[in-house]
């Protein structure tokens, strides 16, 4: 009947209880695999020949991922939840009561339940492995930790660190968790029995006091300040940050077994919430990410993998995309037309791989085997070894053209030839290259290293071969594409451009900016709409917007006031000065100079709700635009790419399931009504106005 | 020797800009400016790395933490872990016994295309400590108890922290007991050349360096310089523009402080910097269908007096003339490393001279004049510096883009050799 797990007995008496699901690269815990190692830790106990135990797994790169998050989706009914809870408590409280000392020996991921396993061991040792990451996630899906975790970790690590790992969510390599004191020893992989075995001749442990810090006093203290701080950042749209929090501060001052209960009730409880049901599915939105593909199975392998690569321009896109596929392990030609422009990308890149090194992302080596692999030239060279080009020269379509005509002559037939652009015509930029189906769009993010989604743009010839290529190659370098149709502002910069124009127009009318980017904040974006124009450039915002709202001319106008900061050199964070004063160090403070530029004529107060009404729905409208144009073709696809892309907030699930949960209709309704009271830019789209007459929704229940 | 049915092209090179030591180079290792190049040369090459047969590279000093640099810089450089790697070292001439080592290999079949090229960080020499010093740090960490931890300790003398500068080491002759410097001041004396003649000399070598810049940057990669990429490096930083023999005159002697001739000015520059050549059999570069720079015609390296090795040109020169069977009249231009002014100039004295000719070089006529106008064109070390590793491999690019500059067939190269050697390279355009 064991089908999850195979054991082992040394010839010392210690068992090894090896987790190997059968046909899968993932070890999970779902209601088949935790019953198997109850019935495992049964005769164990029962057993008085096994002198220790020790836990592993037998995948190359995962411990155990956590609990089935698919069966948690498909439970039905609070009872069930509980019940799994309680059968997952009674599991591992069974491993932290053995009479024999137990080590778990972690190679690979181990997160969440994973690590709760872990938790309820004698002895915790790791791999050195780079694919070990160990952490309890669980409030980064809307959950808490609840087999043991919220209460085990802080007893074994002390309330201010696990408070810290808990609510933040991180995912650790092994020497920094051993820093924290969440495993006992690093050793390399090919060791870890041996050690464990060596762990166990130590005996059962006793447990650790922190009478210091786990002190209701001391703990009551920083509670009271993580609180204040988490609502600061959450905005009360996390309850599992402030639950979690409340858990592991009354669990302390109760026994085992209540602070067992505590987790439990808190859990099915977050497991009610809307948000906690978006974030779990914006986790399977990004799974599926990280698997699409463009072309049916069978006919995928015949594709060639992506090596060399060339970046046509050094500046922050192109040294950041030369950054990124560098760590990936690709050799990469960056080419700038002058020694200056190469110098400053190159310093650039060295930043972002210091920066690494500083966040334990790279060893000194590895960071410096990637600088190795980027040739930088401001003259040109051959280009005929490289299988795919990225072009992130400047915004202009006339200097792209002469790119692509040049790359069309100077690579391989063969080689993929794509544009980063943000804003203009793949297509367009194809037209007259040698074998057109081979130019794409793929779109990064800034800052590159930072941001996961990635734009595959579809010209009119790209072929189906090139995208699967390209997609694959996108998921190889840890990136989450999604693939677009070759339109303007594609999907990312089209449903955001209005946004941004709506949130300038709203300052133009009297809005101030602190209330304007507060009240997006207060609906969950990371960011208010005008810090991110001074993030992002008003140049290159207002580039977006003048090509954008040529397309658009209906529901698009370039507003008045970028031109006056263009005019005034005043660019946002590059300059020091936007919609805010940008200082090296310090807060943020809004600019207020930029009133004596633009004058409001109907000075009003407009309540956050407001606020939001319209830049939020302005969104929504444009996002089903795109559904309706075929820019993308799924409601998914536009959730993923809007969350990871703009940072549209997670907890929503997206702006269509945004709208699903507040009703087509409702959106519909509120859109005409803007459109009458304010501009007929709010006017619904047709497929909006449709779903609401026949009532439908994006996703269905 | 000479070079039979099977020859040794050489595809391109480049090299990164000389620097002086301590300068804009100071932070690279060897082993990254060696990477510099070789990156360099595979991009602009366009050639497959998979298709190298193996890496030569000269080096005299080694970094500690890069030993065989050849290894290091071949897969930093992104050549295939399965390519083997060597470092040579002839000293002066290690550049260029990199280059007839390849061809040495491709004769025996043992691969027909290469990577070689010369690296030397002067700067990073290492200073190093005594060896009466070393003896007491070992001893040092080998006590275990705190009693002979203090005892072992108090044996330090003040002397013993005063390490050696690995450099002089590296720049004395370990037979003789001379520094090179005062070898040259041993071969100019014992022929007369004067002061004057010298500063002359290291001026025009400036002079024609200056002239020269633009040509030189064709063989040249700029350096990003890493880590914190402030500055790139275009040019060489040796050549001084307004260099002239009255400033060269104020110089007090190094070698020899009242009598001596032999100056920093006029003498070769202590320099940082790297070069790399693709060399390969000419069916290979026929069938990558490169257009190659040139050919190796012929090669000789000789043993010569070590207290003279400035002398070692003549020797090799004379050893080729016999064996290849080319004279210094059939050369269009001539390479001759400006190890010291002095030294180049004391060469061309004795190449005319028979007493020379008969006594040491066992032959009948001398090895005849080499003009003014074809040696050292563009100017040399005392200008451009002389990466003891690398300069080799400079001479071979130097030259060989020359020879097509002036549309001409033949250039020798020749270097004297630290240790008392002398080399001679006889290189074609094609």
């Amino acid at each position: 009947m064991s089908t999850h797990f195979t054991s082992e007995i040394l010839d010392n008496g210690i068992r090894v209880v090896t987790f190997d699901t059968p046909n899968s690269s993932a070890n999970v815990l779902n209601l088949a695999t935790l019953r198997e190692l109850s019935t495992y830790i049964e005769t164990i106990t029962a057993d008085r020949d096994t002198t220790g135990l020790i836990f592993s797994s037998a995948k190359p790169a995962i411990f155990i991922a956590g609990a089935d998050l698919r069966e948690i989706q498909c439970l039905t009914g609070e009872a069930e939840l509980r019940k799994m809870i309680m059968l997952g408590q009674l599991l591992f409280n069974g491993i932290a009561d053995l009479a024999i000392p137990t080590v778990a020996a972690i190679h690979g991921a181990c997160l969440g339940g994973g690590y709760e396993l872990c938790l309820a061991c004698d002895y915790r040792i790791a791999s050195n492995d780079h694919s070990t990451k160990i952490g309890l996630p669980e409030t980064m899906l809307g959950l808490l930790p609840a087999w043991g975790g919220s209460t085990r970790l802080p007893r074994l690590v002390g309330f201010p660190n696990a408070l810290d790992l808990i609510l933040g969510g991180k995912q650790l390599a092994a020497i920094p968790s051993l820093g924290r004191g969440m495993i006992d020893a690093v050793v390399p992989r090919e060791h870890l029995i041996r050690s464990a075995v060596q762990h166990i001749f130590k005996g059962r442990r006793s447990r650790t006091h922190y009478p210091l810090v786990n002190n209701s006093l001391v703990v009551r203290v920083i509670a009271s300040r993580a609180r204040v701080k988490a609502m600061k950042m959450t905005r009360g749209h996390y309850p599992a940050v402030p639950k979690a929090l409340e858990v592991m501060v009354e669990g302390l001052s109760k026994s085992l077994t209540d602070s067992l209960t505590l987790e439990r009730v808190a859990s099915v409880e977050l497991a009610r919430t809307s948000a906690c049901r978006n974030l779990i599915e914006l986790f399977f939105l990004r799974e599926r990410a990280k698997r699409c593909h463009a072309m049916p199975n069978d006919m995928q392998k015949s594709t060639f993998r992506i090596g060399d690569i060339g970046v046509i321009g050094a500046g922050v896109m192109g040294a950041g995309i030369a950054q990124w596929v560098s760590a990936h392990g690709h050799r990469v030609i960056l080419r700038d037309i002058n020694e200056d422009a190469v110098l400053k990308g190159m310093a650039g890149i060295g930043d972002i791989y210091r920066q690494g090194l500083r966040r334990y992302t790279f060893d000194s080596a590895s960071a410096r085997q990637g600088m190795d692999r980027i040739y930088p030239s401001a003259c040109e060279v051959p280009l005929t070894r490289v299988d795919l080009v990225i072009e992130a020269a400047v915004e202009n379509m006339e200097v792209k053209k002469q790119i692509f005509q040049r790359l069309g002559e100077s690579t391989r037939g063969d080689a993929v030839l794509a544009t980063n652009t943000s804003a203009l015509s793949v297509s367009e930029i194809a037209r007259g290259v040698s074998h057109p189906e081979r130019v794409i769009g793929i779109h990064y993010f800034n800052p590159v290293h930072r941001m996961q989604l990635v734009e595959i743009v579809l010209g009119e010839q790209t072929s189906s071969a090139v995208t699967e290529q390209v997609l694959q190659f996108v998921q190889g370098i840890g990136k989450l594409p999604v693939v677009v149709k070759d339109s303007p502002g594609f999907l990312v910069n089209r449903v955001l451009m209005p946004y941004l124009i709506e949130a300038v127009s709203l300052f133009e009318s009297g809005a101030s900016i602190w209330e304007i980017d507060e009240a997006m904040r207060d609906f969950g974006m990371p960011m208010g709409p005008l810090r991110l124009i001074d993030e992002v450039g008003v140049d290159v915002a207002l580039h977006v917007a003048t090509h954008m709202s040529d397309v658009f001319r209906d529901r698009m106008t370039i507003p008045q006031t970028l031109l006056a900061l263009m005019e005034r050199g005043y660019l946002g964070g590059k300059t020091g000065l936007g919609f805010y004063i940008h200082r090296a160090q310090g807060d943020l403070k809004v600019n207020r100079r930029i009133r004596r530029v633009v004058t409001s004529n109907q000075a009003r107060h407009i309540n956050r709700k407001a606020l939001q009404k319209r830049m939020v729905l302005v969104m929504v409208n444009e996002a089903a635009r795109c559904l309706e144009e075929g820019v993308v073709s799924m409601p998914q696809d536009v959730d993923l790419a809007m969350i990871m892309g703009a940072g549209f907030a997670p907890f929503t699930g997206g702006p269509m399931r945004y709208a699903d949960s507040v009703k087509i209709l409702q959106v519909v309704e509120q859109l005409k009504g803007l459109a009458e009271d304010v501009h007929e830019r709010f006017a619904p789209c047709t497929l909006l106005r449709d779903m609401a007459k026949s009532e439908q929704q994006f996703y269905v229940q | 020797m000479t070079v039979a049915a099977q020859r040794l092209v050489i595809v391109d090179g480049v090299r990164t800009p000389f620097a002086r030591m301590g300068t804009d180079l100071a932070e690279l290792d060897a082993d990254e400016l060696g990477r510099i190049a070789v990156q360099a040369l595979l991009g602009r090459t366009g050639i497959d790395p998979d298709l190298i047969d193996e890496v030569i590279i000269g080096c005299v000093g080694q970094p500690m933490g890069a030993t065989n640099v050849s290894r290091v810089i071949a897969l930093r450089a992104g050549i295939a872990r399965h390519v083997p790697a060597i470092t040579v070292s002839r000293n002066c001439a290690s550049g260029c016994e990199a280059m007839t080592q390849a061809y040495e290999k491709m004769i025996a079949d043992h691969g027909s295309i290469f990577v070689v090229g010369g690296v030397e960080s002067m700067t990073r020499y290492p200073f190093v400590f005594r060896q009466t010093a070393a003896a007491k740090f070992g001893l040092l960490n080998k006590a275990k108890t705190l009693g002979r931890k203090l005892n072992a300790m108090t044996r330090f003398r003040p002397s013993d922290f005063t390490p050696k500068a690995g450099l002089l080491m590296g720049l004395t002759d370990p037979v003789s007991g001379l520094n090179m410097g005062e070898t040259a001041e041993l071969i100019t004396r014992e022929n007369g050349i004067t002061r004057e003649m010298q500063d002359e000399f290291a001026a025009t070598s400036h002079r024609r360096t200056i002239a020269a810049r633009e040509r030189l940057t064709e063989e040249m990669c700029p350096v990003y310089i890493p880590p914190n990429f402030t500055k790139v490096m275009t040019e060489d930083n040796g050549p001084h523009t307004d260099q002239s023999v009255e400033a060269l005159a104020t110089l007090t002697p190094v070698f020899d402080r009242r009598m001596g001739t032999v100056t920093a000015g006029n003498s070769s520059q202590i320099t940082d910097g790297a070069v790399a050549l693709l060399v390969m059999s000419e069916e290979k570069a026929r069938e990558l269908g490169y257009a190659p720079l040139g050919v190796l015609t012929g090669y000789s390296y000789t043993g010569c007096d070590p207290a003279r090795m400035g002398l070692g040109p003549l020797n090799a020169i004379a050893m080729a003339e016999q064996q290849i069977g080319l004279t210094v009249k059939d050369a269009d231009i001539v390479e001759i490393n400006e190890a010291f002014a002095g030294q180049v100039l004391t060469v061309l004295k004795l190449a005319v001279s028979k007493k020379y000719a008969s006594d040491v070089l066992r032959r009948k006529t001398p090895l005849g004049e080499i003009a003014g106008d074809i040696l050292n064109v563009n100017g040399g070390a005392v200008a451009l510096g002389h990466p003891v590793g690398a300069t080799g491999a400079r001479l071979i690019l130097t030259s060989l883009k020359e020879l097509h500059r002036r549309k001409v067939r033949r250039a020798l190269i020749s270097l004297c050799v630290g240790g008392g050697q002398g080399a001679a390279l006889w290189l074609e355009r094609v």
